[in-house]
Protein backbone atom coordinates (compact mmCIF):
# COMPACT_ATOMS: atom_id res chain seq x y z
CA UNK A 1 0.00 0.00 0.00
CA UNK A 2 0.93 3.64 -0.12
CA UNK A 3 0.26 4.28 3.52
CA UNK A 4 3.56 3.13 4.84
CA UNK A 5 5.27 4.39 7.91
CA UNK A 6 4.72 4.06 11.60
CA UNK A 7 1.65 5.25 13.37
CA UNK A 8 2.13 6.30 16.92
CA UNK A 9 -1.05 6.10 18.84
CA UNK A 10 -1.01 8.50 21.71
CA UNK A 11 -1.77 6.98 25.05
CA UNK A 12 -2.97 3.48 25.51
CA UNK A 13 -4.52 1.80 22.54
CA UNK A 14 -8.08 0.75 23.29
CA UNK A 15 -10.68 0.02 20.65
CA UNK A 16 -13.44 -1.04 23.02
CA UNK A 17 -13.67 -0.82 26.78
CA UNK A 18 -16.54 -3.25 27.15
CA UNK A 19 -17.62 -6.41 25.38
CA UNK A 20 -21.05 -4.93 24.70
CA UNK A 21 -19.57 -1.90 22.95
CA UNK A 22 -18.86 -3.98 19.88
CA UNK A 23 -21.22 -3.38 16.97
CA UNK A 24 -23.71 -6.17 16.25
CA UNK A 25 -22.22 -8.76 13.90
CA UNK A 26 -23.47 -8.74 10.32
CA UNK A 27 -23.26 -12.11 8.55
CA UNK A 28 -19.85 -12.77 9.99
CA UNK A 29 -18.01 -10.65 7.52
CA UNK A 30 -15.23 -8.13 7.92
CA UNK A 31 -16.55 -4.89 9.39
CA UNK A 32 -15.06 -1.45 9.75
CA UNK A 33 -16.18 0.51 12.81
CA UNK A 34 -15.41 4.14 12.04
CA UNK A 35 -16.68 5.46 15.33
CA UNK A 36 -14.36 3.31 17.41
CA UNK A 37 -11.59 3.28 14.80
CA UNK A 38 -11.38 -0.48 14.60
CA UNK A 39 -11.72 -3.29 12.14
CA UNK A 40 -13.53 -6.49 13.10
CA UNK A 41 -12.45 -9.79 11.64
CA UNK A 42 -14.52 -12.98 11.76
CA UNK A 43 -12.26 -15.59 13.35
CA UNK A 44 -13.89 -18.84 14.43
CA UNK A 45 -17.35 -17.47 14.90
CA UNK A 46 -16.20 -14.39 16.77
CA UNK A 47 -15.78 -10.84 15.61
CA UNK A 48 -12.23 -9.99 16.66
CA UNK A 49 -11.41 -6.28 16.85
CA UNK A 50 -8.11 -4.76 15.81
CA UNK A 51 -7.50 -1.07 16.43
CA UNK A 52 -6.76 0.86 13.24
CA UNK A 53 -3.38 1.84 14.72
CA UNK A 54 -2.29 -1.80 14.50
CA UNK A 55 -3.01 -1.93 10.76
CA UNK A 56 -0.01 -1.48 8.53
CA UNK A 57 -1.52 -2.15 5.13
CA UNK A 58 -4.42 -3.77 3.37
CA UNK A 59 -4.74 -5.17 -0.12
CA UNK A 60 -7.17 -7.25 -2.12
CA UNK A 61 -6.97 -9.52 -5.08
CA UNK A 62 -9.62 -11.00 -7.29
CA UNK A 63 -9.16 -14.28 -9.08
CA UNK A 64 -10.88 -15.46 -12.23
CA UNK A 65 -13.84 -17.00 -10.52
CA UNK A 66 -16.03 -14.88 -8.30
CA UNK A 67 -13.85 -15.32 -5.25
CA UNK A 68 -11.55 -12.66 -3.95
CA UNK A 69 -8.96 -12.33 -1.27
CA UNK A 70 -8.15 -9.69 1.27
CA UNK A 71 -4.88 -9.46 3.11
CA UNK A 72 -4.42 -7.33 6.18
CA UNK A 73 -0.91 -6.75 7.47
CA UNK A 74 -0.50 -5.52 11.02
CA UNK A 75 2.36 -3.65 12.62
CA UNK A 76 5.09 -5.75 14.16
CA UNK A 77 8.40 -4.73 15.71
CA UNK A 78 10.59 -6.42 13.11
CA UNK A 79 9.15 -4.52 10.17
CA UNK A 80 10.93 -1.60 8.53
CA UNK A 81 9.79 1.83 9.79
CA UNK A 82 8.18 0.24 12.81
CA UNK A 83 11.29 0.42 14.97
CA UNK A 84 10.41 3.79 16.43
CA UNK A 85 6.93 2.92 17.47
CA UNK A 86 7.01 3.04 21.26
CA UNK A 87 4.03 0.75 21.49
CA UNK A 88 5.89 -1.96 19.67
CA UNK A 89 8.99 -1.74 21.80
CA UNK A 90 7.20 -1.86 25.09
CA UNK A 91 6.35 -5.51 24.78
CA UNK A 92 9.44 -7.53 23.90
CA UNK A 93 7.97 -10.73 25.30
CA UNK A 94 4.82 -10.57 23.24
CA UNK A 95 3.82 -12.47 20.15
CA UNK A 96 2.23 -10.40 17.40
CA UNK A 97 -0.50 -11.16 14.95
CA UNK A 98 1.22 -10.13 11.76
CA UNK A 99 -1.04 -10.94 8.88
CA UNK A 100 -4.58 -12.17 8.36
CA UNK A 101 -6.00 -13.24 5.01
CA UNK A 102 -9.58 -14.05 4.12
CA UNK A 103 -11.26 -15.26 1.03
CA UNK A 104 -14.64 -13.82 0.30
CA UNK A 105 -17.66 -14.59 -1.79
CA UNK A 106 -18.42 -10.90 -2.22
CA UNK A 107 -15.86 -8.84 -4.21
CA UNK A 108 -17.90 -5.65 -3.84
CA UNK A 109 -17.90 -5.92 -0.08
CA UNK A 110 -14.16 -6.56 -0.10
CA UNK A 111 -13.32 -3.52 -2.22
CA UNK A 112 -15.53 -1.43 0.03
CA UNK A 113 -13.75 -2.77 3.12
CA UNK A 114 -10.32 -2.03 1.62
CA UNK A 115 -11.40 1.53 0.85
CA UNK A 116 -12.87 2.07 4.31
CA UNK A 117 -9.77 0.73 6.05
CA UNK A 118 -7.48 2.94 3.96
CA UNK A 119 -9.57 6.03 4.65
CA UNK A 120 -9.80 5.32 8.36
CA UNK A 121 -6.10 4.70 8.54
CA UNK A 122 -5.38 8.01 6.81
CA UNK A 123 -7.72 9.95 9.08
CA UNK A 124 -6.18 8.39 12.14
CA UNK A 125 -2.61 9.04 10.95
CA UNK A 126 -3.21 12.69 10.12
CA UNK A 127 -4.96 13.31 13.40
CA UNK A 128 -2.13 11.70 15.32
CA UNK A 129 0.52 13.71 13.49
CA UNK A 130 -1.42 16.91 14.12
CA UNK A 131 -1.49 16.03 17.78
CA UNK A 132 2.24 15.41 17.74
CA UNK A 133 2.88 18.73 16.04
CA UNK A 134 0.81 20.64 18.52
CA UNK A 135 2.71 19.00 21.33
CA UNK A 136 6.07 20.29 20.15
CA UNK B 1 -36.42 -28.90 36.20
CA UNK B 2 -35.10 -32.20 37.48
CA UNK B 3 -34.51 -33.39 33.96
CA UNK B 4 -32.50 -30.39 32.95
CA UNK B 5 -32.71 -27.25 30.89
CA UNK B 6 -33.47 -26.63 27.28
CA UNK B 7 -32.47 -23.56 25.28
CA UNK B 8 -33.60 -22.53 21.85
CA UNK B 9 -31.44 -20.40 19.57
CA UNK B 10 -28.06 -21.51 20.80
CA UNK B 11 -25.38 -21.31 18.13
CA UNK B 12 -22.47 -23.64 17.72
CA UNK B 13 -19.44 -21.65 16.68
CA UNK B 14 -16.75 -22.93 14.40
CA UNK B 15 -14.46 -21.99 11.62
CA UNK B 16 -17.27 -21.38 9.15
CA UNK B 17 -19.20 -19.02 11.38
CA UNK B 18 -22.05 -20.17 13.56
CA UNK B 19 -24.94 -22.57 13.23
CA UNK B 20 -28.20 -21.99 15.10
CA UNK B 21 -29.72 -24.84 17.05
CA UNK B 22 -31.13 -26.08 20.31
CA UNK B 23 -29.15 -27.05 23.36
CA UNK B 24 -30.25 -29.38 26.12
CA UNK B 25 -28.49 -29.89 29.37
CA UNK B 26 -29.63 -32.99 31.25
CA UNK B 27 -28.26 -35.01 34.13
CA UNK B 28 -26.36 -37.29 31.72
CA UNK B 29 -24.67 -34.62 29.67
CA UNK B 30 -25.10 -31.96 26.99
CA UNK B 31 -26.85 -32.32 23.62
CA UNK B 32 -26.99 -29.75 20.82
CA UNK B 33 -29.01 -30.20 17.66
CA UNK B 34 -28.74 -28.06 14.59
CA UNK B 35 -31.90 -26.22 13.60
CA UNK B 36 -33.66 -28.14 10.83
CA UNK B 37 -31.77 -31.32 11.56
CA UNK B 38 -28.38 -32.50 10.45
CA UNK B 39 -25.48 -31.99 12.74
CA UNK B 40 -25.76 -32.89 16.37
CA UNK B 41 -23.29 -32.74 19.21
CA UNK B 42 -23.56 -35.02 22.19
CA UNK B 43 -21.26 -34.85 25.13
CA UNK B 44 -21.67 -37.43 27.85
CA UNK B 45 -21.07 -36.34 31.41
CA UNK B 46 -18.22 -38.83 31.68
CA UNK B 47 -16.49 -37.33 28.61
CA UNK B 48 -16.59 -33.83 30.01
CA UNK B 49 -13.20 -32.33 30.74
CA UNK B 50 -14.14 -28.79 31.57
CA UNK B 51 -16.66 -26.01 31.16
CA UNK B 52 -16.08 -22.29 30.71
CA UNK B 53 -18.22 -19.17 30.51
CA UNK B 54 -17.30 -16.12 28.58
CA UNK B 55 -19.17 -12.86 28.14
CA UNK B 56 -19.39 -12.12 24.44
CA UNK B 57 -21.21 -9.20 22.77
CA UNK B 58 -24.87 -9.30 23.86
CA UNK B 59 -24.61 -12.88 24.98
CA UNK B 60 -22.74 -15.52 26.93
CA UNK B 61 -20.69 -18.33 25.53
CA UNK B 62 -20.42 -21.78 27.05
CA UNK B 63 -17.19 -23.62 26.27
CA UNK B 64 -17.33 -27.40 26.49
CA UNK B 65 -14.07 -29.27 26.49
CA UNK B 66 -14.11 -33.05 26.09
CA UNK B 67 -11.60 -35.70 27.03
CA UNK B 68 -11.07 -36.43 23.32
CA UNK B 69 -9.57 -32.96 22.96
CA UNK B 70 -12.61 -31.38 21.31
CA UNK B 71 -13.73 -27.92 22.26
CA UNK B 72 -17.26 -26.77 21.46
CA UNK B 73 -18.44 -23.21 21.84
CA UNK B 74 -22.12 -22.46 22.29
CA UNK B 75 -23.37 -18.89 22.17
CA UNK B 76 -26.78 -17.41 22.95
CA UNK B 77 -27.17 -17.66 26.72
CA UNK B 78 -28.68 -14.80 28.68
CA UNK B 79 -27.20 -13.70 31.99
CA UNK B 80 -29.97 -15.43 33.92
CA UNK B 81 -29.28 -18.67 32.02
CA UNK B 82 -25.72 -18.59 33.27
CA UNK B 83 -26.85 -18.46 36.87
CA UNK B 84 -29.37 -21.28 36.54
CA UNK B 85 -26.97 -23.46 34.56
CA UNK B 86 -24.23 -22.98 37.10
CA UNK B 87 -26.54 -24.38 39.77
CA UNK B 88 -27.39 -27.30 37.50
CA UNK B 89 -23.77 -28.05 36.62
CA UNK B 90 -22.84 -27.99 40.26
CA UNK B 91 -25.47 -30.45 41.41
CA UNK B 92 -25.37 -32.76 38.38
CA UNK B 93 -21.82 -32.64 37.05
CA UNK B 94 -20.25 -31.48 40.31
CA UNK B 95 -18.34 -28.84 38.43
CA UNK B 96 -18.35 -25.06 38.31
CA UNK B 97 -17.48 -23.47 34.96
CA UNK B 98 -14.39 -21.35 34.88
CA UNK B 99 -14.97 -17.75 33.87
CA UNK B 100 -12.94 -16.41 31.00
CA UNK B 101 -12.79 -12.90 29.64
CA UNK B 102 -12.80 -11.69 26.09
CA UNK B 103 -10.31 -9.09 24.99
CA UNK B 104 -11.83 -6.29 22.93
CA UNK B 105 -9.04 -3.75 23.22
CA UNK B 106 -7.97 -4.25 19.60
CA UNK B 107 -4.31 -4.89 20.30
CA UNK B 108 -2.37 -7.24 18.05
CA UNK B 109 0.22 -8.22 20.59
CA UNK B 110 -0.15 -10.72 23.38
CA UNK B 111 0.54 -14.33 24.18
CA UNK B 112 -0.08 -17.59 22.42
CA UNK B 113 -1.34 -20.52 24.44
CA UNK B 114 -1.40 -24.02 23.01
CA UNK B 115 -3.73 -26.49 24.64
CA UNK B 116 -4.53 -29.72 22.85
CA UNK B 117 -5.79 -28.76 19.42
CA UNK B 118 -6.55 -25.21 20.35
CA UNK B 119 -4.38 -22.17 19.83
CA UNK B 120 -5.50 -19.23 21.94
CA UNK B 121 -4.32 -15.68 21.41
CA UNK B 122 -4.43 -13.81 24.70
CA UNK B 123 -4.16 -10.08 25.23
CA UNK B 124 -3.45 -9.16 28.83
CA UNK B 125 -4.71 -12.56 30.04
CA UNK B 126 -7.98 -12.10 28.20
CA UNK B 127 -8.83 -14.22 25.23
CA UNK B 128 -8.81 -12.42 21.89
CA UNK B 129 -9.51 -15.42 19.66
CA UNK B 130 -9.09 -19.16 19.32
CA UNK B 131 -8.08 -21.30 16.38
CA UNK B 132 -8.47 -25.04 16.00
CA UNK B 133 -5.21 -26.50 14.80
CA UNK B 134 -7.18 -29.41 13.32
CA UNK B 135 -8.20 -27.04 10.51
CA UNK B 136 -4.67 -25.99 9.72
CA UNK B 137 -3.52 -27.43 6.41
CA UNK B 138 0.03 -26.25 6.60
CA UNK B 139 2.37 -24.32 8.83
CA UNK B 140 5.29 -22.44 7.43
CA UNK B 141 8.20 -20.74 9.02
CA UNK B 142 8.88 -17.47 7.24
CA UNK B 143 12.24 -16.05 7.94
CA UNK B 144 13.41 -16.54 11.48
CA UNK B 145 10.53 -14.97 13.30
CA UNK B 146 7.25 -15.53 11.53
CA UNK B 147 4.95 -18.52 11.69
CA UNK B 148 2.24 -18.80 9.07
CA UNK B 149 -0.82 -21.02 9.48
CA UNK B 150 -2.75 -21.91 6.36
CA UNK B 151 -6.27 -23.22 6.65
CA UNK B 152 -8.04 -25.80 4.56
CA UNK B 153 -10.19 -24.15 1.97
CA UNK B 154 -13.48 -25.93 2.18
CA UNK B 155 -16.36 -24.36 0.33
CA UNK B 156 -18.85 -27.07 1.17
CA UNK B 157 -18.87 -26.31 4.87
CA UNK B 158 -18.55 -22.58 4.21
CA UNK B 159 -21.63 -22.26 6.41
CA UNK B 160 -23.07 -18.82 6.72
CA UNK B 161 -20.09 -16.55 6.76
CA UNK B 162 -19.16 -14.40 3.83
CA UNK B 163 -15.50 -13.91 4.56
CA UNK B 164 -13.55 -16.94 5.68
CA UNK B 165 -10.18 -17.10 7.30
CA UNK B 166 -7.49 -18.37 4.95
CA UNK B 167 -4.18 -17.57 6.58
CA UNK B 168 -2.91 -16.05 9.76
CA UNK B 169 0.66 -15.39 10.70
CA UNK B 170 2.32 -14.62 13.99
CA UNK B 171 5.50 -12.70 14.56
CA UNK B 172 7.67 -14.01 17.38
CA UNK B 173 10.37 -11.45 18.22
CA UNK B 174 13.85 -12.66 19.12
CA UNK B 175 13.27 -11.28 22.58
CA UNK B 176 10.44 -13.71 23.17
CA UNK B 177 11.42 -16.57 25.40
CA UNK B 178 8.25 -18.62 25.30
CA UNK B 179 8.96 -20.38 22.03
CA UNK B 180 12.46 -21.36 21.09
CA UNK B 181 13.72 -23.58 18.31
CA UNK B 182 11.31 -26.06 16.87
CA UNK B 183 8.55 -25.25 19.27
CA UNK B 184 7.86 -22.07 17.37
CA UNK B 185 6.03 -24.30 14.93
CA UNK B 186 2.77 -25.13 16.62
Amino acid sequence: GTNRGPMKPSGDLIAYKNVNDLPPPRDFMIQVDQKNEAILLPIYGKMVPFHIATVKSVSSQQDTSRTCYIRIILNTPGAPFAQNDPNLQKFPDSIYVKEVSFHSKDPRHISEVVQLIKTLRKQFASRESEKAERAT
Amino acid sequence: MADGHSFNSISLGGRGGTNPGQLKVHSGGIVWKKQGGGKAVEVDKSDLLGLTWMKVPRSNQLGVRTKDGLHYKFTGFRDQDVASLNTFFKSNFSTTPEEKQLSVSGKNWGEVDLNGNTLTFLVGNKQAFEISLADVAQTQLQGKNDVMLEFHVDDTTGANEKDSLMEISFHVPNSNTQFVGDESRP
